[in-house]
């Protein structure tokens, strides 16, 4: 993993029910790449050993980041978890028995386990996948900017390189979002058009062929922040997405929209609601 | 097969702990004492169920699963070397999960969408009607999720497989829709090619007019009436999860059609 940058980064709190996000970000890579269920069905199980292991032993009581990336490979999927906290040596014989670690061994066509220099755990599996490919990256753009762990745990941050990924991820994964936000099925089906409608419009306006977006969820409420956008084209996606009779599609699903500016670039906020 | 019901078994398992497993291992497998599996049954069991457990998020029947579970239990039992230094755990779980493996694989697990899935998707679908009629509005996945008994993860699986699935299924007949021999096929207007007429100089307004029609009266229903998907699947006469996909649809194909016509003005 360390050699290429991953095609899909995950950053978010160490707790039970984020681990439905992770799974969902691997059906929506799963979805774009034509994998089939049996094998997406043992890189769901293989990867929720991992971080489960991270959301019950990681951190003890107290909360902690789980970091999760992803990157295409030939004919093959990469996965890594990582978090910050106790090594995993010191978890290995907790109360499942190691089993965790048998199953992700039995799944996996490679696995790694150690802990990097900063201190905490990192899990690398390799996984059979005959539909993956690599995808080009511009490295330039990835690495210009350091990618960032989610800054505050209350967040949840996928970083997906290129955006044509974030076609089936994101609308996978802000509809699992949506749920949590109780969310009813008429407006969760509104948050997939909205996130394919962003997904379309970034494509040009986006500083690069990656998309960053950060979640907040609240009760009924969902705030999407999307970067890195290039100075001047925030407002942009949101006309672009107008058709003629219709109006702009984003203006039409989201309470707000509003545009900063920061660290050279630009950060669109949209709010969407569930008022019922 | 032999019979796995732990509850009725009159063996204690505190025996098991005081025995050595070794000597279990070899009067079963040299001497076929049936006594002796049916105490590694009963010590390994919690491990078959614990991995079967693994499974439930899947559309299978638990029930299934750790019957599955517990067929590879006795191969692992069968084929276990206790002499070769390696704990039963590291052996049996490959074993088990290997079964559990091909049993998936038997279930249609080898294409995209299970049968278990399919039936799932179905499910979820005649809740949300069922559910809308009952409230008067969409249910949230929770909702959907405690009327179901399936965790909310797997009704959001169930919503996406849903779109999908609706797409595999347009030629199913569609019962209570206005016309009572329509299919969804039919219902939803012109056939796909007339994408292909776009013209060189085709405006945005001009891409609106090469979607159909009917799909056009849903993008208008939803973004210029401002109805809510439920309302929009009311009046057409088709499910809010085909409501979802064919929007989906329309705004992709608009994009589309607008893309192109912008790239050769």
């Amino acid at each position: 993993m360390a050699s290429s940058p991953p095609n899909v980064r995950l950053s978010l709190a160490a707790t039970a029910e984020n681990v439905v996000l992770v799974r969902e970000m691997l059906s929506g890579v799963a979805d774009g790449i034509g994998l089939t269920a049996a094998h997406l069905n043992d890189i769901q199980t293989a990867v929720t050993e991992a971080c489960n292991n991270v959301v019950l032993h990681a951190y003890e009581d107290r909360p902690g980041p789980l970091d999760v990336a992803l990157c295409l490979l030939e004919h093959a999927i990469a996965v890594e978890v990582r978090d910050r906290g106790v090594g995993i040596e010191s978890r290995e014989n907790a109360e499942d028995d190691g089993i965790g670690l048998h199953v992700i061994r039995t799944l996996a066509r490679t696995v790694e386990v150690d802990r990097p220099y900063g201190g905490g755990s990192r899990v690398l599996m390799e996984f059979e996948a005959p539909e993956a490919t690599p995808l080009e990256l511009d490295r330039e753009d990835l690495e210009a900017r350091t990618l960032k762990l989610a800054e505050s745990l209350s967040l949840t941050t996928v970083s997906i390189a290129p955006i044509a990924l974030a076609g089936t991820v994101l609308p996978r994964l802000v509809s699992a979002l949506a749920a949590r936000a109780h969310f009813s099925t008429d407006r969760i089906s509104d948050v997939q058009l909205l996130a394919d409608t962003l997904v379309a419009h970034a494509r040009t306006a986006m500083h690069g062929d990656r998309l960053d977006v950060d979640v907040e969820v609240e009760p009924r409420a969902l705030e999407l922040h999307v970067a890195p956008i290039v100075p001047g084209r925030g407002r942009g996606i949101v006309s672009e997405s107008e058709f003629d009779g219709l109006g702009r599609i984003i203006e039409k699903l989201t309470s707000s929209r509003r545009v900063r500016t920061a660290d050279g670039y630009e950060r669109l906020t949209l709010q969407m609601t569930d008022r019922r | 097969m032999v019979a796995i019901d732990t509850a009725t078994s009159t063996l204690s398992l505190n025996s098991v702990a005081g025995e050595d497993l070794r000597q279990l291992f070899e009067r079963w497998q040299q001497d076929r004492d049936e006594a002796a599996r049916e105490v590694l049954v009963l010590r390994f069991m919690p491990l078959a169920r614990n991995l079967a457990r693994r499974y439930d998020r899947s559309s299978e029947p638990f029930d299934d699963l750790l019957q599955v579970a517990s067929v590879g239990l006795l191969k692992a039992l069968n084929r276990f070397d206790p002499n070769r230094g390696c704990s039963f755990a590291s052996f049996a779980v490959p074993t088990i999960l290997g079964e559990m493996r091909r049993y998936f694989r038997d279930c249609g697990w080898s294409v995209h969408m299970p049968r278990g899935d399919q039936e799932r998707a179905l499910k979820v679908r005649e809740a949300q009607e069922t559910l809308t009629a009952e409230h008067g509005r969409a249910p949230t996945v929770n909702q959907l999720s405690v009327y179901l008994e399936i965790d909310q993860e797997q009704v959001i699986d169930a919503l996406q497989a849903g779109q999908a699935y609706e797409a595999l299924s347009l030629d199913a007949p569609r019962p209570g829709a206005e016309d009572e021999t329509m299919s969804y096929g039919e219902s939803i207007g012109e056939n796909d090619d007339r994408y292909e007429l776009v013209e060189l100089d085709a405006t945005v307004v001009a891409a609106l007019k090469h979607i159909p029609a009917r799909e056009r009266e849903m993008l208008r229903m939803r973004f210029v009436e401002e109805l809510t998907q439920t309302e929009i699947a009311q009046r057409v006469g088709i499910s809010q999860m085909q409501v979802s996909r064919l929007l989906r649809r329309s705004l992709a194909q608009l994009r589309a059609l607008t893309r192109d016509a912008t790239s050769r003005a």
